[in-house]
């Protein structure tokens, strides 16, 4: 209990916040230890006012804290909420991006060793990105996706948010492993439109199947057709010219797709459950 | 009003039944689904929480059809949903969980979501470990977290999958208490093998065998079922289906009893467990 209280004059400029700032923590110091003072301040104050002063405290002392990676997507114009959900997406973690950089990086290995190894590098470097987008929504990986399937948040517009962040995140992975590979730069940057065409077959795929699944479909179709072209060592089979223009026009498609079966894409549970 | 109303919906995966012709409605208040584990509770609170469409059958939910995408939509609006093994982002701390759920909820404001995450940590006891990482969290504190973010939103309609496995005695009494709380004035459909559960908060309840509603009533009248059936003796009865020895040092036996047997008065379990037992009887109360 204090002996002397606050000028009346001072509780009621305080009351509308319109003193300095010194005299204000003064104010709020004596406000702490008397009784008398914040019941008289009590009765001026503007109870919107102080719900306001309330909410903001709130917010700055529990507001969760935004990791750096979710800083920088919101420096870049991307929403708070977008921010959050790709930072929660489970392929962004750094074990999994070490583990594709680590496959990337074994096959740029190869290749200089032995040149024949080149098309293994170009086979193995889609399915990096391509794998990212299917254990974005992976129940082993997602710990949260049974719960987020309840929600009412969009499923194409969550699995273009997670494959825009996944491509985002690990095509340049992959195209630094691919600096490291031997010869000209056509094998560096030759795996683009196929990854392109890929992903875009597996989104469109998602309207009937879960992500794992289409991806699952994809990469199985991807590896018959490069596989025997790789056995014969034909690259430009896959990777020529003109495969790349099949490629574009698949990734092209595959867009296509997606939007006429937007309504239709859901992320669903496997067979699992 | 029927909140929840399941017909004859089937649910296969591959070569297993998970659910076979199964019918149930729900309305206001809590609604229990009760049975041995593997017996298609969890298949049948997915297929309520729109998270699997059943392979036949019609399921109407608050009026809506979950197989078309924009009622689908409308329906997870006011639907909260605990699965059974709810994973968290362990790194998260439990604000941040929770926010990010609110966020697929589709809560874009941030200072109005914020204050509703605020609302259900303070619902569900969760203040002083706000600012914690869920991965230091006991058991029981994370199935908390689990109900705090079903409850959301203020949904119609909760779905609850064993939200009592794995706690002890105390924390489970106040779990009831959080779901009697939660089932005043919206529907609840919660799982369990618990029958201390079931018969604690549950107003009507289902028991699922083998992907079939093998009763679907009230508690009381599942219990009246095993009237006449309970009986003590000093050893296991040779009639009893099911005995066991009690502190006292009497069995308690049920089944169909022999002459002049000691009848006692049955409790759930009792006619539980005697449903369970006579796998071919199947009663459905209005």
């Amino acid at each position: 209990m204090t002996a002397w209280h606050l000028d009346p004059e001072a509780i009621r400029r305080y009351a509308r916040g319109s003193v300095p700032p010194g005299l204000a923590a003064s104010a709020e110091a004596h406000l702490m230890g008397c009784a008398t003072c914040r019941e008289v301040i009590g009765a001026l104050v503007d109870p919107r006012r102080a719900e306001a002063i309330w909410h903001e405290v709130a917010d700055r002392v529990d507001a969760p804290r935004r990791s750096g990676p979710e800083r920088m997507l919101v420096r870049l114009g991307a929403g708070e909420a977008t921010a959050r959900l790709v930072a929660a997406t489970p392929t962004l973690r750094g074990p999994w991006l070490l583990a594709v950089a680590g496959v990337l990086a074994l096959a740029a290995w190869a290749a200089q060793v032995d040149d024949r190894f080149l098309l293994m590098f170009l086979v193995v470097a889609p399915l990096g990105p391509l794998a990212g987008v299917a254990g974005a929504f992976a129940g082993g990986l997602d710990p949260t996706r049974e719960i987020g399937l309840a929600t009412p948040y969009s499923g194409l517009r969550l699995l273009l948010i997670r494959t825009v962040a996944v491509l985002a995140v690990t095509t340049p992975i992959v195209a630094l492993a691919g600096l490291a590979l031997p010869g000209s730069w056509w094998p560096a940057v030759a795996w683009l439109l196929p990854t392109a065409g890929l992903t875009g077959a597996a989104l469109a795929l998602t309207s009937r199947l879960t992500p794992v699944v289409a991806v699952g479909v994809v990469a199985t179709a991807w590896l018959l057709v490069t596989a025997p072209a790789a056995v014969a060592g034909r690259a430009d089979l896959a990777f020529g010219p003109g495969a790349q223009v099949v490629w574009l026009a698949v990734a092209l498609g595959g867009g296509l797709g997606l939007a006429v079966t937007r309504n239709a894409v859901s992320i669903k549970l496997g067979r699992s459950a | 009003m029927t909140t929840v109303r399941v017909r004859n919906a089937t649910k296969t995966f591959g070569r297993t039944t998970a659910l076979d012709d199964v019918t149930l409605d729900a309305g206001p208040g809590v609604t229990g689904l009760l049975g041995p584990n593997g017996a298609g509770k969890t298949t049948l609170l997915r297929v309520i929480a729109t998270v699997l469409a059943p392979d036949r059958g019609a399921v109407t939910l608050m009026g809506r059809d979950p197989a078309r995408p924009s009622d689908r939509t409308r329906i997870r609006e006011r639907l909260g949903y605990l699965p059974q093994d709810a994973g968290f982002h362990r790194g998260f701390t439990v604000f941040e969980f929770i926010d990010y759920v609110a966020i697929l909820k589709e809560m874009t404001d941030r200072r109005p979501r914020h204050d509703e995450v605020r609302r259900v940590i303070a619902l569900t006891g969760l203040a002083a470990v706000s600012a914690k990482r869920i991965r230091a969290l006991s058991g029981g504190m994370r199935r908390r977290v689990g109900l705090a973010q079903a409850l959301l939103g203020d949904p119609d309609l909760l779905v609850l999958d064993e939200p009592t496995v794995g706690l002890d005695p105390e924390q489970r009494l106040r779990f009831r208490e959080m779901i009697s709380q939660a089932g005043e004035g919206r529907t609840v459909v919660m799982s369990s093998h618990q029958t201390e559960d079931i018969t604690a908060l549950c107003a009507t309840i289902a028991v699922i065998h083998q992907g079939r509603a093998r009763f679907t009533g009230t508690p009381a009248e599942l219990t009246a079922r095993a009237d006449g059936r309970v009986w003590t003796d000093e050893r296991r009865s040779p009639a009893a289906i099911t005995a066991w020895r009690t502190g006292d040092g009497t069995y308690r036996n049920v089944g169909d009893p022999p002459a002049r047997a000691e009848l006692i008065p049955p409790t759930l379990e009792d006619a539980y467990l005697l449903l369970m037992g006579e796998p071919g009887r199947e009663v459905t109360h209005s």
